[in-house]
């Protein structure tokens, strides 16, 4: 049979992101995969070093809009590290407790997609419902859904009130009982099992030959775990499994990602019961010394790494950014090969990718110093003059 | 016993291997150690980190604009520790010709560094990354696309350097139309 080759994406492929992969088949069949980045690439390192510490913060809290705080609190522990600034055990606490949160708001999120592109709507829709918990959870505490804003130099922005406790410990509560259902359901219901099993494998080896991080190294049986390696903030206080599962398929990523997220419940609950008193940040000038510090955070996609260097003033000379997604990319031709075109939606998936956080970086307008932000009938201006060019008239319509 | 006695160890390791072949090597503090090497040995010393010293995890590589010499940093780790291991290629020689103290005054393109895909085959878009964004030839990088930057970006053009303008690629930007 003679084979066909055929791009999938760079429209959404699997999840809502843009990402390019070049399969060729043999027949329904998968003989060779390659994969095609860099169609979301915002220039957010460049940014960066145009900034200000302080407000690098609130951009690079955008580099992903899941793992916000994992990416904000990598890079920030890498600027209080230039200034040794040693932040209270109050505001490491909170870090953690929204990290953790954040996890649980992130592997829900995943089980809804995997559920959605193994065609089993009903657990997606389940899975996003009782997400509603977390993402509430995360706006009691920092006051909003997804940029939360917690950090900021020296500790964080917002304490956690009595009333504040009682809430989350409540939600936290409904969330681990839905999480155990779940972890019930994707282990014996046929449909998942029949879909995952044997599906998108990735052996130990190569997962560490091809430097695999998170849960897509953990389903391979790799006990990496940063927050296990290297314990920062209180982890080194905090008594939790690090998960791994050895089937290194998709089934094993479901696993690990449901197993995780009770351990996140536990770990949310003790640091609860733990928080300190005392101050929730301290001062930090913001003229950061010279200086140069990497560090790493395990993200609820996996390991996620910061390189920050200063120069004596307030803006950084340097900040580099990889996130997770990035490292697990070089595998997913791997699991593709040898497979089938069905599955290849669900095993894009199976890797939680992130395309922005991967792409990074720029052109954040510096041009816009002198224009500014755009009124909203400027950008519609420009909206129907660039599609008046390609033969499209939207002139005639009318907002509300 | 001493509190950095592992760093110490590794560092007396590293500088027995390669000896006058790197420069710089500090323990930063727990867990964290920098050196320089020489660009010619980067690829032995990454082999020895990974196959030796089982620091098997080539987290990143990051490039860095230090004016005179473009540099990549390679954060190699056994998950514990991080050792980044800076190699310096100069930004351009003023010759323009090949640069000093190749083999058999063989020509090589400044700035450029060999690759390390042979020894950590998932670092791919790391090195296209300095390629890209700081201008330093990878050699032994098979050819490919442009990874992060856009295919049509200007050619020879590369932001992260610290010369680089936002107008250099994009002179009239578009967002003046709307005025």
């Amino acid at each position: 049979m003679s084979k066909i080759s055929i791009p999938l994406g760079p429209q959404h492929p699997g999840l809502k992101e843009p990402i390019n992969f070049g399969l060729v088949l043999e027949g329904e069949q998968i003989d060779k995969a390659t994969v095609n980045l860099g169609y979301n690439h915002r220039g957010v390192e460049k940014a960066a070093e145009e900034r200000t510490y302080i407000q690098d913060i609130y951009l690079i809290e955008r580099v992903c809009g899941i793992c916000s705080h994992s990416h904000v609190t990598c890079y920030i522990t890498c600027v209080e590290e230039i200034a040794k600034a040693e932040i209270p055990e109050r505001a490491k606490a909170i870090r953690v407790l929204v990290g953790e949160l954040e996890r649980i708001h992130s592997h829900l999120l995943w089980l809804g997609i995997a559920a959605y592109e193994i065609g089993f709507d009903t657990l997606f829709m389940y899975v996003w419902r009782d997400r509603e918990h977390v993402l509430d959870c995360l706006e009691l505490v920092g006051g909003n859904r997804v940029h939360y804003s917690i950090n900021t130099l020296g500790g964080v922005r917002r304490d956690i009130t009595p009333e504040i406790k009682a809430e989350l410990l409540k939600r936290i509560d409904i969330l681990e009982a839905r999480t155990k259902y779940y972890t019930t359901l994707a282990t014996e219901e046929t449909t998942v099992l029949v879909r995952t099993q044997n599906v998108g494998m990735l052996p130990r080896d190569l997962a560490i030959k091809l430097g695999a991080c998170g849960p897509t190294a953990r389903a391979s049986g790799v006990a990496r775990d940063v927050r296990k390696d290297e314990p920062y903030l209180i982890y080194d206080k905090l008594d939790f499994k690090l998960i791994t599962h050895d089937t290194c398929d998709v089934f094993g990523r479901v696993v690990v990602r449901v197993l995780e997220t009770v351990e996140s419940c536990k770990i949310i609950r003790q640091v609860l019961n733990y928080l300190p008193e005392g101050p929730i940040s301290i001062k930090v000038p913001w003229k950061i010394p010279a200086g140069e510090a990497v560090n790493r955070y395990e993200a609820p996609r996996g390991e996620d790494i910061h390189y920050v260097k200063g120069n004596g003033t307030d803006k950084p000379e340097r900040v580099k950014v990889r996130a997770p997604t990035l490292a697990n990319y070089h595998a997913v031709p791997h699991m593709l090969e040898g497979g089938w075109l069905a599955d290849v939606p669900l095993v894009i998936a199976a890797i939680d990718p992130c395309m922005s956080c991967s792409d990074r970086a720029l052109i954040t307008d510096r041009a816009a110093a002198t224009s500014a932000v755009w009124s909203w009938e400027q950008m519609r201006r420009n909206g129907i003059e660039f599609y008046k060019r390609r033969g499209v008239d939207f002139s005639k319509v009318t907002l509300k | 016993m001493s509190e950095l006695e592992l760093e110490e160890r590794f560092k007396k390791r590293l500088e027995e291997k390669f000896g006058g072949d790197i420069t710089e090597l500090t323990i930063q503090r727990r867990r964290r150690l920098w050196l320089t090497v020489k660009p010619e040995r980067l690829v032995d010393m990454m082999r020895f980190l990974c196959s030796e010293m089982e620091f098997n995890h080539l987290a990143t590589i990051t490039g860095m604009d230090l004016g005179e010499n473009l540099a990549a940093f390679y954060h190699a780790t056994d998950q514990h520790n991080i050792i980044t291991v800076r190699a310096l290629t100069p930004r351009a020689n003023p010759a323009g010709r090949s640069a000093p103290g190749t083999d058999c005054g063989e020509s090589r393109p400044v700035p450029s560094l060999p690759t390390v895909r042979d020894v950590f085959p998932g670092t791919e878009s790391y090195e296209r990354e300095l390629e890209d964004l700081f201008g330093i030839k990878i050699e032994g990088l098979p050819p490919g696309r442009h990874y992060p930057l856009p295919d049509d970006f200007p050619p020879g053009q590369h932001p992260l350097r610290k010369d680089w303008k936002l107008t250099d690629a994009y002179p009239e930007p578009a967002v003046k139309e709307a005025k």
